[in-house]
């Protein structure tokens, strides 16, 4: 993950309202959390879908281990069983990929195209016949949640099958759900945009991204899913994880250049090497560039002696807050990264740039 | 005698007591409110207060499993506000710092505080709840 990792995504995110993806082991926690997040960060304008939305993420994500072979680990690769949900004008979108047999593929494809053709009336039709049908084959088998998928969303599941050798593929499928109180005109986005976005988050290895508003409840629900996600980990690294992404996460709500009333942000946690990478993105004031990068400047160039020393110091006295001289937040960061802050400013127009920081423990 | 002040922690801030008749000061949990100084302000009224007639032994345990930074700050300032109990009185004062077993962040930042306190300072490890 580099800085131009997170300028990127945050380019191909651009237009989403809030997006969240996540690549790794399936719990009920992380998907209780996850429909939390959109719950309490949609757009008023799309507050009447909370219910149908959650519905879907949970259907989805139950998908995910209906089908999934992949077994547990907590090692991941590129076909991680991966989720993403994005809100990108009238539209949610909600994806899941995951490991399937090969041999399974026609089963699941016939359900699919099945459930794609079928009229609303024959639909129904099809779910009450299936719903008391006695004979269902184990694994989920007639294909319930597909059907329930089509009625809530009265559109098509796109989906696609990548193989992988001889033995597996990954499935793609895709969940639409219009807002049909409003209409953006903003064209559809594709199942390729989706299998894009995890071939890219795969060969990145990253394991968490959310795209949004941070100055709304986005910060509480990401830090439990990232302690969820923290379990295996020891307790060490869990408290250095949580502790950093507090600090950086409560940034961005707070410095980051208000847009149309919004503090628009990208967050991405990763894992590489052995070590767990941070990365964030927003866009801040240009009037603030040169003081951010002086600070940022200034913590780099020092040793973490001579940042405990700060730290203390300004532990005491308090900061004062004139240019150049940075924040506790910012010194504790510096001291504890390995390497150092990583970031990047890039002029977007003549009111605000972009800052990437990335950040390793 | 001033009225405690007893806070219960929520997802974003500590629990804290301040209650003389109980002979108890205690802040803990997690402090990570994003305005860690709106949060605190009456903590220091409380204190300012205090430190000008206090107890004989005040014993105060602070028991965070996590602070942000400006959290740290606003610790640091109950710290100094307990000094003026050494500086002014002939009272005793004690900061406990608990930690988790195997909770080392919190340790460390615990003897970071000692090391700029100029309180008589302990720091005590207390065995993992979940096992």
């Amino acid at each position: 993950m580099t800085t131009k990792t997170i300028y990127d995504f945050y380019k191909l995110l651009e237009n989403d309202n809030i997006s969240f993806s996540y690549r790794g082991s399936f719990s009920n926690n992380i998907l209780t959390m996850a429909t939390q997040l959109f719950k309490e960060n949609l757009e008023e304008e799309h507050s009447k879908l909370k219910n149908k939305l959650s519905f879907l993420m949970i259907e989805s994500f139950q998908n995910i281990s209906r089908y999934s072979e992949k077994e547990s680990n907590i090692d991941l690769d590129e076909t991680s069983e991966f989720f993403l949900t994005r809100n990108v004008g009238d539209t949610f979108y909600i994806i899941s990929a995951n490991l399937i047999d090969n041999d399974k593929i026609d089963m699941v494809r016939e359900k699919l195209e099945r459930v794609n053709t079928l009229e609303k009336t024959e639909l129904n039709a099809l779910y009450r016949e299936v719903l008391t049908n006695k004979q269902i084959s184990e694994k989920g088998g007639a294909g319930l949640g597909f059907i329930e998928m089509v009625r809530k969303t009265k559109g098509k599941l796109p989906f696609d099958f990548v193989k992988v050798d001889d033995k597996q593929s990954m499935f793609f499928m895709q969940i639409e759900l219009k807002n049909p109180k409003v209409d953006d005109g903003l064209p559809p986005i594709k199942l390729s945009d989706a299998k894009f976005i995890q071939e890219m988050v795969a060969l990145e290895n990253i394991l968490m991204m959310h795209k949004g508003d941070f100055s709304k409840e986005a910060v509480g629900p990401m830090l439990r899913m990232v302690e969820e996600n923290m379990q295996n980990v020891s307790l060490k690294v869990h408290k250095k994880i949580f502790h950093f992404l507090v600090e950086i996460l409560q940034n961005i709500s707070k410095h980051a250049y208000p847009i149309n009333g919004k503090h628009d942000g990208l967050f991405q946690i990763g894992f590489g090497d052995n070590k767990f990478h941070i990365g964030t993105g927003n866009f801040i004031a240009k009037n603030e560039v040169e003081n951010l990068r002086n600070q940022l400047d200034m913590v780099n160039s020092k040793s973490v002696d001579e940042l405990n020393e700060l730290y203390r110091k300004y532990l005491r006295e308090g900061k004062s807050t004139k240019s150049g001289s940075a924040g506790l937040g910012l010194i504790d960061l510096a001291r504890e990264t390995d390497d150092m802050i990583k970031y990047e400013f890039t002029e977007e127009n003549d009111d605000y740039s972009f800052f990437s920081l990335t950040v390793k423990f | 005698m001033l009225d405690a002040i007893i806070l219960e922690k929520t997802k974003n801030s500590p629990e804290i007591i301040l209650d003389i008749e109980n002979n108890s000061f205690k802040i803990a949990g997690r402090s990570i409110v994003e305005n860690p100084g709106e949060f605190y302000l009456p903590i220091y009224t409380w204190l300012d207060e205090y430190v000008k007639s206090p107890l004989d032994y005040t014993n105060f345990i602070i028991d965070l499993e996590y602070f942000n930074s400006s959290s740290a700050r606003q610790i640091m300032e109950i710290i100094m506000l307990l000094e003026k109990i050494d500086e002014n009185t002939d009272k005793k004062v004690k900061i406990s710092w608990l930690y988790e077993e195997g909770d080392e962040m919190s340790k460390e930042r615990g003897d970071e505080i000692k090391l700029v306190s100029k309180l008589d300072f302990e720091i005590k490890e207390y065995p993992s709840e979940d096992f």
